[in-house]
């Protein structure tokens, strides 16, 4: 078991008026598979995302990640953590748009005390497609390209657990499918646990286990 | 692969023009402070280097008092020169006009070698003085000119009066020293005999080290070898309240002028935060991938080191520069008759160029880490969601 979330609960509060998202939210991800969470905008399931990805903090339950309970980690554990086990591709891209396509993608190597290693990289984008995109800031890219090299990033690490908070969310249709079948290749090559979630039933059956977060908690 | 400093040059090349400014101004800040500093401290060096000089020109470099074998004292290392003496306070009379004064009598036949301070007329024979030019001044009296000179503490029980001898002016010096000019005559050994008739030898001896020899060390050998039976003190130990003083002033000068790197570590403050917000949202991808807090200070504190610190290196180097053309050109003049000097004297230590560093750095550290800090504690989730 790659990740365990053990009844988690989350609410917002604005002033007197107390929003609960997610309540009793539990999920369990094992090597390999791909979890896809569907539900409507506002359902709670990018906060479900950042809380699994240790970006926010839970009120109550426990995330177990690779059978450490991240509730017990400081500060700079939970950066290694981030580092090494979980890759995040986001709705937005959030690619750094001082950095070329290329040392965006190294970045998570470099932060991680390493050289970056330029042929990995080199041979992701050339799977992606993107080999003529190495040398260009994210402005230069277009938003399937930078949503492609977002998932480079991700990737780098060879992190794990793969976090994917609405990555079609933004993208065409044909640029939708050619990520949602990448996530798909990714999966069968590197064995790396997929979280995505959408609100796009057609991209929600690539899951093995496909669930919906209805009223802060999920339903198979 | 030191990826922090590539993020923090890319956040600066990046940053808006607003934050380009205000780095500039911080920039510019820092570098007056250190220019004003190197300057300042310089110039503090240059005038008490020229004090120093005087005073050990006027009492040399080491004082035994005491009375010990000369022969040993010379084969001492580090010892140049030595200057026997005797020293008294005495009256000059002139008509009716008394004045109290210290007479010193030493070695005429070294005066020119072993005084640095210059003579108008000669130095002194037997039954010659040479005095202060301000006490000659008060006395009326010049070059050629006789006087009486007594030791109203060496009077004779005999007779009931002290020895008066009456002497000749051969020279008149000018120190600009303390109240020496005021203050002292000099005469010869033989003279000094016969007027102090109560002393039975020396009173001590003056001492002039060999240059390129440290004072401290030179005087440690001699407390080892005379300690137990004579007084050993630097110039430093004799002129301690002056030093003392001196010190004083160039650490109010440094405290003062580190006030400019303050105001300028205010806006570095200012200009980084701009930043800060501007890069909000980097800083929370950074984080995302795994940047821990420190990190992200570290790219702050680079981030004010590669602005500021550029600023002071120019300010430290303009500094310096203008020190070394100010020895070489005598470009910057002031009054002779003041100062007794015609340009501005500039002294640099490696001791200035390493407290100079020191102070600009630990104020571009503290300003960066101040602005740093609160970023580094950014919630990833908000920032995320910064939009500028």
């Amino acid at each position: 078991m790659i990740l365990q979330a053990k009844s988690i609960c989350k609410s917002f509060s604005n002033g007197k008026n107390k929003l609960s998202v997610l309540s009793d939210f539990s999920l369990d991800v094992k090597s390999g598979q791909i979890i896809t969470i569907m539900g409507q905008s506002g359902s709670g399931k990018s906060t479900a995302l950042n809380i699994i990805g240790t970006l926010d903090h839970p009120d109550s339950g426990d995330i177990i990640l690779n059978e450490k309970n991240i509730q017990s980690l400081d500060e700079s554990e939970l950066s290694v953590l981030r580092n090494r086990d979980i890759g995040f591709v986001f709705q937005f891209h959030h690619l750094l748009p001082e950095f070329s396509a290329l040392e965006n993608v190294l970045m998570p190597q470099w932060i991680n005390g390493k050289d970056g290693d330029n042929l990995r990289a080199t041979s992701l984008f050339e799977k992606m497609d993107l080999s003529n995109r190495i040398s260009h800031l994210p402005s230069q890219l277009s938003g399937g390209e930078r949503s492609r090299v977002a998932v480079i990033r991700a990737l780098m690490n060879q992190p794990r657990l793969l976090l994917a908070d609405e990555p079609t969310g933004n993208l065409d249709e044909k640029n939708a499918n050619k990520l949602i079948d990448l996530l798909c290749e990714i999966n069968e090559d590197f064995q790396q646990a997929i979280v995505l979630t959408t609100h796009n039933p057609h991209v929600a059956k690539i899951g093995h286990k496909q669930y919906i977060l209805e009223n802060g908690s999920l339903s198979e | 692969m030191n990826w922090e400093n590539i993020v923090s040059k890319r956040f600066s090349n990046s940053s808006q023009k607003q934050g380009r400014i205000l780095g500039r101004f911080s920039m510019v800040g820092m570098g007056v402070g250190c220019f004003a500093m190197i300057v300042s401290l310089s110039v503090m060096n240059g005038f008490e280097s020229l004090v120093h000089e005087k005073l050990k020109g006027v009492e040399g470099d080491i004082r035994i008092v005491g009375q010990i074998d000369e022969a040993e004292l010379i084969e001492i290392s580090g010892v140049d020169e030595i200057m026997p003496y005797m020293e008294r306070r005495g009256v000059i009379e002139n008509g009716n006009d008394r004045r109290v004064v210290s007479l010193k009598a030493v070695d005429i036949q070294k005066m020119a070698t072993f005084y640095t301070f210059p003579i108008r007329g000669k130095s002194p024979l037997v039954g010659e003085v040479v005095m202060g030019q301000d006490l000659a001044y008060r006395l009326g009296k010049d070059v050629g000119d006789d006087l009486m000179i007594y030791s109203p503490i060496d009077q004779s029980f005999g007779f009931g009066l002290p020895p008066k001898m009456k002497m000749t002016i051969s020279g008149i010096f000018s120190t600009r020293v303390l109240d020496y000019d005021d203050r002292y005559v000099y005469l010869s050994l033989e003279d000094g005999n016969k007027l102090f008739s109560r002393k039975t030898g020396l009173d001590g001896i003056d001492i002039r080290i060999a240059s390129n020899t440290i004072i401290s060390s030179v005087k440690s050998k001699l407390v080892d070898e005379f300690g137990h039976q004579v007084k050993i003190q630097s110039w430093e130990d004799l002129n301690k309240s002056l030093v003392d003083a001196m010190k004083m002033e160039r650490l109010g000068t440094i405290v003062i002028l580190s006030l400019i790197f303050l105001v300028a570590a205010f806006n570095l403050v200012a200009s980084l935060s701009l930043i800060s917000i501007q890069k909000i949202k980097e800083v929370g991808i950074l984080k995302a991938m795994g940047a821990s807090p420190i990190s992200i200070q570290k790219i702050m504190i680079r981030l004010g080191l590669s602005r500021a610190g550029k600023g002071a290196a120019y300010g430290f180097c303009f500094g310096v520069i203008l020190v070394f053309l100010q020895n070489m050109f005598e470009f910057i003049p002031i009054p002779s008759d003041i100062y007794f000097i015609s340009a501005l004297p500039m002294v640099l230590s490696p001791k200035d160029y390493f407290i100079v560093i020191l102070i600009s750095f630990i104020i571009i550290l503290i300003a960066s880490f101040i602005s740093g800090r609160k970023l580094s504690q950014t919630n990833i989730k908000d920032a995320l969601l910064w939009s500028k």
